[in-house]
């Protein structure tokens, strides 16, 4: 359950970032946030980790988004370049095992939707 | 009421990463080398450290930081062989943070040049998530557990700086593939080295305390 411990980060991250809005927003609606595949996160139980943490904050009641991203890497023996497909991190085309990992460590907050105050 | 999408870029990482380069800074100055050893509950960690302390012998100048849920067991025996332990308990969380190693390590009595073990919570997936500042993951599998573990638990196997197989002196008694085990960890990392120890008979004890011993140079 590291999912709680990366959803603090989340959830405290994501008011920072609204209090230093201005004008500021008045409330979040969505929160989305960048998963590379190498990480080990279960969709669910993050999304009842933002639920439990986010109760009695300002941002209460917004929901999370995560966009996964695939694993891709470089093969350095053939210059292949790909997807991995975990658990077998080996070259798609020569079997080498030799490659450097391109994407798929990403965890980062990327976006947020804020209701503001409209003229319209 | 307009709503609007707003671009941010923020690390999630960044909080543990802040205390883990914190660590590293401290390391660094007292020319330590710290492991962190990650395993399943049962794997053999806490028997696997005593034996290379005790391989290491006077001039080992190790050092520990147990990890557990509950109790002080694991402390206790490490500090029977007389090094300095602390024992560090996360009350149910299932992994070591960058921020609570951190304090600890400012508390244990290192003496400079040393190694510092930090023996994580029993478990293969919360652990391999987190960077506390070491020089080296090394994942502990015993050939008790199965031997694709490996693809099972594919980002540890992946982040650690070696494989260590435990409780070799059981394979007579055991189905556990060698071979096909070595090959999963092939598919998973290449690259890695894999060292075969039983803590009891002493086999392998020596080859890896002299990779342990040599992890932090060049």
């Amino acid at each position: 359950m590291h999912e709680f411990s990366i959803c603090e980060g989340i959830v405290k991250a994501a008011q920072e970032e609204l209090g230093r809005m201005n004008p500021r927003p008045k409330a979040l609606r969505r929160a989305r946030v960048v998963v590379g595949r190498l990480h080990a996160i279960v969709p669910d139980n993050m999304e009842m980790a933002y639920e439990v943490l986010t109760r009695d904050t300002p941002i209460a009641g917004s929901k999370l988004e995560l966009e996964f991203v695939p694993i891709t890497a470089k093969c350095r023996a053939c210059g292949w370049e790909g997807g991995i497909e975990p658990p077998v991190f080996l070259c798609g085309s020569c079997l080498s095992g030799d490659i450097e990992v391109l994407t798929g460590r990403e965890l980062y907050l990327s976006n947020l939707e804020v209701e503001q105050d409209g003229d319209e | 009421m307009a709503t609007s999408n707003i671009r941010v870029y923020r690390d999630l990482m960044g909080e543990n990463e802040k205390w883990a380069a914190k660590t590293r800074e401290f390391l660094a100055a007292r020319q330590l080398t710290m492991l962190n050893l990650i395993g399943s509950p049962g794997s053999g960690k806490t028997t696997l450290l005593a034996a290379l302390v005790r391989e290491a012998g006077a001039s080992g100048n190790f050092s520990v930081l147990e990890g557990d849920v509950e109790t002080t067991h694991d402390a206790e025996r490490i500090a029977a062989l007389g090094i300095p332990v602390s024992q560090l308990l996360t009350n149910g969380a299932c992994h070591l943070e960058a921020k609570l190693v951190h304090y600890a390590l400012k508390d244990l009595a290192v003496k400079d040049r040393g190694t510092v073990v930090v023996e994580n919570v029993g478990n293969l997936v919360c652990p391999a998530e987190f960077d506390i500042g070491e020089h080296a993951k090394v994942a502990v599998l015993s050939v008790t557990e199965g031997e694709d573990k490996p693809l099972k638990y594919p980002l540890l196997f992946r982040e650690c700086k070696a494989v260590v197989l435990t409780k070799t002196d059981l394979l007579p008694h055991l189905r556990f593939d060698l071979a096909q085990c070595r090959e999963y960890i092939r598919q998973v990392h290449s690259s890695v080295p894999v060292f075969e120890v039983s803590a009891v008979s002493g086999a392998g004890v020596r080859e890896l305390l002299h990779w342990v011993q040599n992890v932090n140079k060049g």
